[in-house]
């Protein structure tokens, strides 16, 4: 009988069991090649534990959400590495988005897991940490020509921080051609604070990150008069 | 306060021993009522029983202002704490609340992990049971988040060693054991006490 790979992928991840996770991706990878894994077996994957964590229906706690990203992050890695020794096609690049929390915001979570989740589907993610002022975040937005920047605050105390953002974006003149994401928990709950806090969108799990930022993209790229991607 | 009537206050209880210490010593004159700290871990949850017992209060005495002793837990804290005659302890957790502002940045800016004495002892509570943090996992996770736990020993309960060993070892980062004087705290609560008295006459 074949075996079912996303399914049991699926399993060990809400087991929070990154070395089983391994041994499936493994068992997968058995003549087949390596860089097919993100369309064939983790995609599929996480897009049924997205809609599990979305639902928030079936509990998915932090070690999941934690181990769905390392196993993404582990994906990356082994695929970036074939690629750069055997030929392998490297995945391109849907070019450079930050993503940093906002001033005060010490929660690094949900900023690693969104970086992981971008990455593993191409974005060249750029990492600001944690307690990111505005001036920082957008200097580097200029620095690397990141068309989105992800701000992430955990609670309505740092959560207003993204408004400060949103004015020093504005300040510069990159208004629509430096888009907003905003994430965490509190964005989550209340989603009325992203509009009024500045962002331009948001997304209901780090999964689902990455169609948000390539929305954002596509609009940055028109509002700078680019062909979007 | 209304007539010489001190403020009621609704903490966490994650400051119940500490607020008792400095009730018995004469800093502070306040009626306390305390919600389980474990609510942190629920949120929603949280916020439902605040909203109850913010109610409770008001149908006890109307017109008498309310202290919250929180940090920012819940995602309508601050519909709370604008509600007339109502007034948080100013900080965005408890830890903040009782460290100081620079203090528990600077800490924070070098990968503390707080632990405060009430937690301490259900630390298996919170990230077994409540994170689902296990085996390798758990080590994983707080060594990519965090460089040390950092217990803030209030004076109040003797440093819990043992259980502060047994969690040093399960989420593999060092314990650091910081003295924290109840000033911060205090001023927190006396500040909050009295922002709430012409917030109540507007």
């Amino acid at each position: 009988m074949d075996r079912n790979f996303p399914q049991e992928l699926l399993e060990t991840i809400q087991k929070a069991d990154r070395a089983g996770a391994q041994a499936v991706i493994d068992a997968w990878a058995v003549g087949r090649p390596f860089h097919r894994v993100i369309p064939e077996l983790l995609s599929p994957t996480l897009e049924t534990f997205g809609r599990l964590w979305a639902s928030g229906k079936d509990g998915v706690s932090l070690a999941e959400g934690y181990v769905a990203a390392k196993v993404a992050e582990d994906v990356l890695s082994r695929v970036l590495l074939d690629a750069s020794g055997d030929g392998t096609p490297r995945p391109s690049s849907k070019g450079p988005v930050l993503v940093g929390n906002v001033e005060d915001d010490f929660h690094p979570l949900g900023r690693k897991m969104v970086a992981a989740f971008l990455r593993a589907d191409g974005w060249e993610v750029h990492d600001l940490g944690v307690d990111v002022g505005p001036a920082q975040f957008v200097d580097r937005a200029e620095e690397t020509g990141a068309r989105v920047i992800g701000a992430s605050a955990m609670m309505f105390t740092t959560a207003k921080n993204v408004a400060k953002l949103r004015e020093e974006i504005d300040r510069r003149g990159l208004g629509n051609r430096v888009q907003l994401a905003v994430g965490g928990a509190v964005f989550k709950l209340r989603p009325e604070l992203v509009a009024a806090f500045g962002g331009d969108g948001t997304a209901a799990s780090a999964l689902e990150a990455s169609a948000l930022f390539a929305r954002l993209a596509r609009r940055a790229s028109e509002a700078r008069g680019e062909v979007p991607a | 306060m209304k007539d010489g009537r001190p403020p009621r206050c609704i903490s966490c209880s994650i400051f119940r021993r500490e607020i008792e210490a400095l009730q018995s010593s004469g800093r502070l004159d306040l009626s306390v009522d305390y919600l389980n700290s474990m609510l942190h871990m629920a949120p929603a949850r949280l916020e439902a029983r605040l909203g109850e017992a913010l109610t409770e209060a008001r149908e006890r005495q109307a017109d008498q202002d309310v202290v919250l002793a929180f940090g920012d837990c819940c995602s309508h804290m601050e519909a709370f704490e604008t509600e007339p005659g109502t007034r948080r302890t100013e900080g965005i957790n408890c830890c903040e609340i009782i460290l100081g502002r620079e203090a528990y940045r600077r800490l924070r800016r070098e990968g503390a992990f707080f632990l405060m004495p009430e937690w301490a002892l259900s630390w298996k509570k919170v990230f077994i049971g409540h994170l689902g943090l296990l085996g390798p996992c758990a080590k994983e996770f707080m060594q990519e988040m965090h460089t040390r736990l950092v217990y803030l020993d209030t004076g109040i309960l003797p440093v819990p060693h043992a259980t502060l060993a047994e969690a040093s070892a399960f989420l593999g980062l060092p314990v650091e054991i910081v003295p924290v004087s109840l000033d911060a705290l205090l001023h927190s609560l006396l500040q909050a006490t009295h922002a709430a008295r012409p917030h109540a006459r507007d």
